[in-house]
């Protein structure tokens, strides 16, 4: 295996086996989004036509806001006895350090969010159709631009006090057009229709993807040499 | 002045960092030879941290010049500071062998035993580093700092948080690494160990180098009064 590849999983493995040791962020995570479901289940009946457009962007609210946490984590333990120091003192590239979180935060986002998305399925009785299968790759696009622009904020704020409540600040209004074109693709897969726009989002959402991702590999060197 | 027949391994031409409109290091100069054993003392806030990390490489100079005369830099700088830079969630084990692998050892599993029964953590091998005491910690995170047997040793105040225990302990290793010939930089408030250990005596005020003698032109006795005149001008 190539020596970048190498030192990207053993960063990633390392971030993947802390958290499958202790699971704080992986249960926090998962328990915040079923109360997001739970709680719109009840604010809303499902059943009422003018709820159905909402459903959608429920469902993105509880895939990508509990996310936070977990993006928060993966720096603030490398800040709690000066860990990404010592990733940045070994002889390994910083955008492979950058890589090596992106990627276990993706690895852990998308599995957090494939149960999320079962635990929607059922509690909003989504009638099991072959188109649902789409939503799979609408969640890992949107998954891997949230982790990637997520990952490089959470670098840039994990050494301020108040990062907990800064992070989601910079990172949801970054990611406006990743949640409108999740949101109104869901929505035409959830109530599909004749003229739908369904290519067009999709497409969307695969540009931020790469530009996200592009552009918070090439900024993290500068973010955490300084 | 640096003994001449000793060969240089780092220089430092000048050196200036500035956060914002403050001045950490200013044009500060230094050679550091192999085998020399340095203390560097000084004040809370006199650019001592910021001179360490500026040798890592992990804050670039503002200004100045600093040169590493051989290897790549990567491999040639072990760290140890008053914070571990370990993973509380893995056991010291996992610790070294993520860390040998990212300076790519040949045989990381052989380098990380052997430095765990160097330093008599062998037996808390397999545990937790959260379940540590902080003077097997402290000895975890020098056994990390010389995993890649680094060309120099940065110490940054390595008795923090230690009792007389660990502060004991911590000074044998220091005085192993003296006579193992090991080029080492030291931050320490403790001046009398500091001094005990050292070849080589710099005390830094405002960023700038308010004293740099061989350890034989200072007398121990003395030393109190040397380092107050000096921090306080």
């Amino acid at each position: 295996m190539l020596r970048p590849l190498r030192i990207i999983f053993r960063i990633a493995e390392k971030d993947l086996r802390i958290e499958f040791r202790n699971r704080q962020a992986f249960l926090t995570v998962l328990f915040f989004a079923f109360l997001i479901l739970v709680i719109f289940k009840f604010a809303f009946d499902p059943g009422e036509e003018t709820v159905g457009g909402a459903i959608s962007g429920i469902l993105w609210v509880a895939l990508l806001f509990p996310g936070v946490i977990q993006l928060n984590r993966s720096f603030q333990q490398e800040m709690e006895e000066g860990t990404l120091f010592g990733l940045l003192l070994a002889p390994v590239d910083r955008s492979w350090i950058f890589l090596g979180k992106f990627a276990a935060n993706s690895v852990f986002l998308l599995a957090v969010d494939g149960l999320i998305l079962l635990a929607f399925l059922a509690l909003y009785n989504i009638t099991a159709r072959i188109e649902l299968l789409w939503l799979a790759p609408l969640v890992a696009l949107a998954g891997i631009a949230f982790c990637a622009v997520g990952t490089l904020f959470a670098a840039m704020v994990s050494t301020i006090r108040t990062r907990d409540v800064l992070l989601p600040i910079l990172l949801f209004p970054i990611l406006v057009p990743v949640i409108l074109a999740a949101v109104n693709a869901t929505r035409e897969i959830l109530e599909p229709v004749e003229a739908g726009f369904f290519a067009n989002w999709v497409q969307l959402l695969a540009a931020c993807c790469v530009i996200f991702t592009a552009g918070a590999f090439v900024a993290f060197e500068y973010v955490v040499g300084e | 002045m640096p003994d001449d027949r000793l060969s240089p391994i780092l220089r430092l031409e000048r050196v200036s960092r500035k956060f914002g409109p403050i001045y950490a290091l200013r044009g500060l100069s230094l050679t550091v030879c192999k085998g020399e054993f340095i203390a560097l003392f000084g004040p809370n806030g006199a650019g001592k941290t910021t001179l360490l990390k500026t040798i890592a490489r992990i804050l670039p100079p503002t200004a100045g010049k600093l040169e590493f005369c051989k290897e790549p830099m990567g491999r040639s700088v072990g760290y140890v500071s008053h914070r571990s830079l370990l993973y509380a969630d893995l056991t010291g084990l996992e610790n070294l062998l993520f860390y040998g692998r990212l300076y790519d050892l040949p045989d990381p599993s052989t380098a990380a035993r052997h430095m765990l029964r160097k330093l008599d953590l062998e037996k808390a091998q397999d545990q937790i580093v959260r379940t540590y005491s902080s003077g097997m910690r402290q000895r975890l995170a020098l056994a990390r700092a010389l995993l890649h047997d680094p060309e120099l040793l940065l110490l940054d105040e390595p008795y923090s948080g230690l009792d007389r225990h660990g502060s004991r302990v911590l000074l044998e290793l220091l005085r192993d690494l003296k006579k193992e010939g090991k080029t080492v930089l030291l931050i320490t408030h403790n001046l009398t160990e500091g001094l005990e250990v050292c070849s080589r005596v710099l005390i830094l005020r405002d960023g700038e180098l308010a004293l740099n003698r061989p350890r034989e032109e200072i007398s121990a006795a003395d030393f109190e009064r040397t380092y107050f005149q000096s921090v306080d001008g």
